[in-house]
């Protein structure tokens, strides 16, 4: 994975995990924050990017994010200056890609219109999660462990690279299980850049460049996204 | 005499045949659950209904002979083995017997037969005094030929109806509530009516051709004081008007009186009668959802457009989160869900019953907790939980499940942020959209597939993909596809929820799958 520039606004109950674990991944990320508690907070775990600004001045903002941070994650603990923060950063970057968090429908609608590229609300996962767990509670269960474990059985998306050997080919016609994985999915550049299901009942044609995303044991995963690099005529 | 009641009571004591016999009785009689319940209350209507219709039919028309025995002696005598049935399961007279002899044996005193027979009987007789016991009474008198003004009893029969609507009930105890002011309303009543009945009578009795008795002016005051007025009986002489002018507006002001009354019981207590009502009616189902708190992730809950979720009810202790949910349309009812009498008053013998904490206070989430499984370890509990230190706390308290909204949100973004493409992967298959359903499928010990292996099912052309196999809680993941399945085995397997479904129902055989 690319060491990707990441601009974390507030580091308060989701900041916190969020860099941390954003952080120990191997991103490379930047905090900014207008509390000052937290701005402290963010120091002694040691950050070395951490700016204390005032987030609703525009200026303040040019001066510490640039353009060349590929996401802007929004996740300030008062909504109202989420939705704000989220304004000005959508009309001072305008290709920015920006992720907010909201904590609440009416929330979530106005960060839209604010133009965050993806919301994520913080009741709506949980309430899935409910329904989920009176659903089917193993599967939910098994889910979130292939979710958040990283070292156990995990998803994995890969990068099809050119001239690997499952260019072209059609992705029934391949036997993932003897590398130890399951294709659960891909992006489809011939089709839109939309994920499909390999459920979904349609035959695909893998081509390079696309995106497949793979579930297996961590090992797994990473032996087989050497083989894929591998040429045709190697195998 | 006295030994030879002892020995009976001794070998009824002893005999389970009897016990048993008494058991099925009172079950019959009284529990609910019982599946003979259903159709001895049905027979009981039945009987009711067909033999006031026989009464009325008699009034004007000839009843056939067969029909006239079939009111008097069949439904009566079905009516007397039930009023001695009742009378015979209300007490446990050798039980009695028994114990009193045991504690004078080992008091060394004498053994009082006749006090503790007397005591019994008391029992009985005390049971035989309150109203149902007396309209069962009297709905068996018709049955005595001699006496045909008793056929007027058969009307009681009816009552006997009241034993089967519940509102009655509800009705009688929201009066019970107001006995102060209603018997004061009564005194004052029969006061009123008396007096003036006594006045009329001594006035008017000579000069009015209407009133000959004492009863004609007790009947003019009841008549005159509801305002009823039939006109019948009417005063002749000025004083006797000016009696009627008062009693007339006093008795608007007492009738005004009473139903202001009743109606103020019953808006006191009509949210408790409709919770009532809802409780009972969830109580009638296998299972249900107890929600506590009417928050953002109560709403969202109900806002996700899944599946129709039927058997629910939401509890929320402030009053002004209720009324919210109920102007949004669910079920909800003001009740504090940490109190023991709230939780118990929902069936946890039969039902599966999940309740869901989601109120936004840790404290209160965890009070729940203990206190559903306080009442039973079979409540299954969800729980809310905003700190992460309160983990712990939570698990000691037996919650099955710990909800964290804010870990799930940051899983998310981290997932969002990382791995953008799986996001939505994820996302799909967390959120349940129909192209990716990861679902499991519960294996019976009876089930089709049970002893077979994994290349038979043929998961690929029923366009699923199989994932693993969970195993006596270990999870197997891609099993080599000569692995075979063994009862109580779960499979996790994703596809389309019409693949799903199909691919169930094709290995039916004895499918269990949850729902």
């Amino acid at each position: 994975m690319s060491k990707n520039k990441i601009a974390i606004f507030g580091y308060g109950n989701h900041g916190k995990f969020i860099a941390k674990g954003l952080f120990s991944d191997g991103f490379d990320i930047t905090i900014i924050e207008s509390d000052k508690n937290f701005y402290k907070d963010a120091k002694a775990d040691h950050f070395e990017n951490v700016f204390l600004i005032d987030v609703t001045k525009d200026s303040e903002l040019k001066d510490v994010v640039l353009a060349s941070f590929e996401q802007l994650v929004c996740v300030m603990d008062d909504e109202h200056l989420n939705v704000f923060l989220t304004l000005s950063l959508r009309s001072l970057f305008k290709d920015s890609y920006i992720l907010s968090i909201s904590d609440s429908l009416n929330v979530t609608k106005k960060l839209k219109m604010a133009g965050a590229n993806k919301v994520i609300d913080l009741y709506e996962v949980s309430a899935n999660k409910i329904y989920n767990i009176l659903d089917r509670p193993v599967a939910t269960k098994l889910l979130e462990g292939f979710v958040s474990n990283r070292d156990g059985i995990t998803f994995k998306e890969m990068l099809i690279p050119e001239g690997s050997f499952l260019d072209g080919e059609m992705a029934d016609d391949i036997d993932f299980s003897k590398y130890g994985v399951l294709l659960v999915g891909m992006i489809d550049e011939e089709m839109g850049h939309t994920f499909v299901f390999v459920t979904a009942g349609i035959e695909h044609k893998l081509d390079s460049g696309d995106t497949i995303v793979c579930i297996g044991s961590k090992e797994k995963l990473d032996t087989f996204y050497k083989e894929i690099k591998k040429r045709k005529s190697s195998l | 005499m006295k030994d030879k009641l002892l020995s009976l009571a001794l070998f009824l004591h002893r005999s389970k045949k009897y016990k048993a016999y008494k058991q099925f009785a009172r079950d019959l009689l009284f529990d609910s659950n019982n599946i003979y319940k259903r159709y001895f209350d049905l027979t009981i209507i039945f009987l009711v209904i067909s033999s006031v219709l026989i009464l009325i039919y008699e009034v004007k028309n000839p009843v056939p002979l067969w029909l006239d025995n079939y009111d008097i002696y069949f439904v009566s005598i079905i009516f007397a083995i039930e009023y001695l049935l009742r009378l015979w399961v209300h007490n446990d007279l050798s039980d009695m017997i028994i114990k009193e002899y045991n504690d004078s044996k080992f008091l060394l005193k004498d053994f009082n037969l006749f006090g503790v027979v007397k005591a019994g009987l008391y029992e009985k007789l005390k049971y035989m005094l309150t109203p149902s016991a007396i309209v069962d009474l009297l709905a068996i008198l018709p049955a005595y030929r001699p006496l045909r003004v008793l056929r007027v009893f058969i009307l009681f029969r009816v009552f006997k109806l009241l034993r089967y609507t519940k509102s009655i009930n509800q009705f009688v105890d929201v009066l019970v509530n107001k006995k102060f002011e209603l018997l004061t309303l009564l005194f004052l009543l029969l006061f009123i009516v008396f007096t003036s009945g006594i006045a009329i009578y001594i006035l008017e009795a000579d000069k009015n051709a209407n009133i000959h008795t004492l009863f004609d002016g007790i009947y003019w005051a009841i008549v005159t004081i509801s305002t009823v007025g039939y006109g019948d009986i009417s005063p002749v002489t000025d004083i006797g008007r000016a009696i009627s002018i008062l009693i007339i507006v006093s008795g608007i002001a007492m009738i005004s009186f009473v139903t202001s009354v009743i109606v103020s019981a019953f808006s006191e207590r009509l949210n408790e009668l409709k919770e009532h009502r809802i409780i009972e009616q969830m109580n009638k189902s296998r299972s249900f959802l107890i929600i506590c708190g009417y928050g953002q992730l109560t709403k969202m809950f109900f806002r996700q457009n899944r599946k129709h979720i039927d058997n629910y009810v939401i509890m929320d202790n402030d009053k002004e989160r209720v009324e919210a949910a109920k102007k949004d349309g669910y079920v909800a009812i003001h009740e504090n869900a940490s109190s023991f009498e709230t939780l118990n008053k929902f069936d946890n013998q039969y039902a599966d019953i999940t309740v869901l904490c989601l109120t936004s206070s840790d404290v209160e989430n965890i009070y729940i907790t203990l206190n559903a499984k306080s009442i039973s370890r079979k409540i299954k509990v969800i729980a809310r939980v905003n700190d992460p230190e309160t983990i712990d706390k939570f698990k000691y308290a037996g919650a099955d499940e710990i909800l964290m909204p804010n870990m799930v949100a940051n899983t998310m973004i981290y997932t969002a942020i990382t791995q953008p493409t799986m996001y939505k992967a994820i996302h799909a298959i967390l959120t349940g959209k129909s192209i990716a359903n990861i679902d499991e499928i519960h294996v019976h010990h009876s089930h089709g597939m049970v002893d077979r292996q994994i290349k038979e099912l043929d998961f690929k052309s029923s366009k699923l993909l199989f994932i693993g196999i969970q195993r006596e809680g270990e999870f197997i993941f891609n099993p080599p596809s000569t692995e075979q399945i063994q009862a109580y085995d779960i499979l996790l397997v994703m596809g389309r929820k019409i693949s799903l479904e199909y691919f169930k129902s094709m290995h039916e055989g004895d499918i269990s799958v949850k729902k």
